[in-house]
């Protein structure tokens, strides 16, 4: 019973929220609506079990005194504080943005940064022409890299200027993203998406029970 | 100035107006017809008429509306001269509108349509054009059945090698070996989210081997309810394996949901804990070179796998190994070996034939000036 009204409840929504989508009758759409608006309620209340994990989890490592508990202290006066603005002064409040805007946008941003320098290491591992398809990647890449700039046709018109093709680095550059790029990623679009149907498929008719918390009965 | 040459401008204005008018052929609208829009909820009316000759000096049109009883109110603003169609989408539900139509010229006169008849809107209760979608979606929801069930009959279903999933048990005896842990991501994609349904099977195959291994397994999570459903699925894992002993609620918990946030507390596990293998599998955004960069830069083994096309390159540079697209949900199915799970792999295949089939069948046609399959597949809204 503990499994099966859970298992029943996702078939007939399941088969629900499909067929909502071939129905565009406002009722129809109205049920679609309600089932979403249902399940961004449950999310409130999930979050107030992850906050008692957090607290929980940085409450040990401060007893256990683990290698840079102190980091757990600054978790704790972070929250403190952003709750006590807050709750009582909502979101628009001055210093509430204050906060956010000074501290955890810049925070965010620095963060992100750090991509452009994984991407670059990432990208030295990937294009040493150890192989023939390394060797590959890295002519696309630099033609690619090529065709972004400006100075890029300026080289192609000097440098190769006896190939009978003007702005070459673009024109190659667009087409090698129109062409192979794109049908590559169609390819692994189709096959997600079939992917997607087959394992949605299993979770309606109960096959696919993960979600329950566990994999058996 | 005097009334009497007041009223003479006037009428002299007048004059021109209707005499431009009449110069340049200035018709009125034709075949103007208002009918409930197709394929919606009853919130629109589509208004069609005839398009204007060249040279009819037309420059825009208007719509006028009336309820039964009511006088005549002009919705949309101009139109350009060219068009032909207006869906009037201000309508309330349930009251007959009818509507003419305007064409006004560059000097701004005017010639008016007759009233069409009065037309309400009415939503449908299927879309007619979804048709081709909705039988696609049968058949290849027919195709992945009949293999489930064909696959309970016990017949040996092929699987191809998936490098990725062969790793598995190797990062496992890895990590068990160097006596470190092993880090498990599912990404940012919600509870709902198919890839981080995908990603929490595979989580479950892992725990079992841990359970086994008695290596600590981490989970940090990035959604609440991810992570309650993930603690009570280790669990039962671990229970499955006759190891609850071995479980520890305190390795999977709440992280942050910021994304950037959660990137670095992620890192500083990594930085920390120096995990001897890092699974990276659900849907991922930017931040996952972040981590994969990390993870290969202390050593680990990575096996990651996402359903985002976007990232499958930057996990392909730093990852050993990456389960590209449907791999990920093909997973479970080669990890359990239930024949179940496998039908539906089987099914999956019969799909991708199809398509590829119509690929190469309508490369063909195309090729030889036959374009019905590509109008078929254009009309699929």
């Amino acid at each position: 019973m503990k499994r099966q009204v859970p298992l029943a409840l996702c078939f007939l929504f399941g088969i629900a929220m499909i067929l909502t989508q071939f129905s565009p009758h406002s009722y129809s759409q109205g049920v679609y609506r309600e089932v979403i608006n249902w399940s961004l309620i449950i999310n409130p209340f999930a979050l107030i079990l992850a906050v008692a994990t957090l607290i929980q989890t940085h409450i040990t490592r401060i007893q256990r005194r683990t290698e840079h508990w102190q980091y757990s202290l600054v978790v704790f006066v972070g929250m403190a504080v952003m709750v006590l603005i807050g709750i009582p002064f909502g979101p628009r409040n001055s210093y509430f943005e204050w906060l956010y805007n000074n501290l955890q946008v810049p925070m965010d941003a620095t963060m992100f940064s750090l991509l452009a320098f994984f991407i670059a290491s990432a990208a030295y591992r990937a294009f040493r022409a150890r192989t023939f398809e390394a060797t590959l990647l890295l002519i696309t890449a630099l033609i690619v890299m090529m065709g972004n700039v400006p100075v890029g046709d300026l080289i192609w018109n000097s440098v190769l200027s006896w190939i009978p093709m003007e702005d070459g680095a673009s024109k190659v550059r667009q087409w090698i993203l129109d062409i192979p790029n794109l049908a590559s990623r169609r390819g692994i679009i189709l096959g997600v998406s079939l992917g997607v149907i087959s394992q949605s498929i299993r979770i309606i008719l109960g096959i696919e029970r993960s979600y329950l918390g566990g994999g058996g009965d | 100035m005097s009334k009497i040459t007041q009223c003479l401008i006037a009428y002299l204005v007048l004059c021109l107006s209707i005499g431009t008018a009449f110069s340049q052929g200035l018709a009125p609208p034709s075949n103007v017809t208002a009918v409930d829009t197709p394929n919606d909820d009853g919130s629109s009316i589509t208004i069609k008429w005839d398009a204007a000759p060249e040279g009819s000096g037309i420059s825009g049109y208007q719509i006028l509306r009336r309820i039964a009883g009511s006088g005549l109110e002009e919705v949309g603003g101009l139109l350009p001269a060219g068009s032909t169609t207006y869906v009037d989408s201000t309508i309330e539900k349930g009251s007959a509108y009818t509507y003419i139509v305007r064409a006004v010229t560059e000097t701004e006169a005017t010639v008016e349509s007759g009233e069409t008849a009065p037309t309400k809107g009415t939503g449908e209760w299927f879309h007619m054009g979804k048709i081709p979608l909705f039988f696609g979606m049968v058949l290849f929801s027919v195709a992945i059945l009949w293999n489930l069930y064909d696959a309970r009959s016990g017949k040996e279903i092929f699987v191809r090698r998936i490098p990725g999933l062969e790793a598995v048990d190797e990062a496992l005896g890895r990590a068990t070996e160097m006596g470190r842990s092993i880090l498990y991501v599912l990404g940012l994609g919600p509870v709902d989210n198919v890839a981080t349904i995908a990603s929490m099977t595979i989580l479950g195959q892992v725990a079992r081997r841990t359970a086994d291994y008695e290596t600590p397994l981490l989970v940090p999570c990035n959604d609440p309810i991810v992570l309650n459903v993930v603690r009570e699925m280790v669990k039962t894992s671990y229970l499955d394996e006759g190891r609850p002993d071995a479980y520890n609620e305190e390795n999977i918990f709440f992280l942050t949901d910021s994304q950037f946030a959660y990137a670095a507390g992620v890192d500083g596990i990594m930085i920390r804990e120096k995990p001897a293998a890092i699974f990276l599998q659900g849907q991922f955004y930017a931040e996952s070179l972040i981590m994969a960069e990390t993870g290969n830069s202390i050593g680990a083994i990575q096996i990651a796998g996402t359903d985002s096309e976007h990232q499958l390159p930057f996990f392909i540079a730093a990852c050993d190994y990456t389960l590209i697209g449907e791999e990920l949900y093909a997973a479970t199915a080669y990890l359990s070996k239930d024949p179940m799970f496998l039908g539906s792999l089987k099914g999956q295949d019969w799909g991708k034939l199809v398509i590829f089939a119509a690929i190469v069948l309508g490369v063909i046609l195309e090729l030889s000036g036959v374009n019905w399959i590509t109008t078929l597949l254009q009309r699929v809204r």
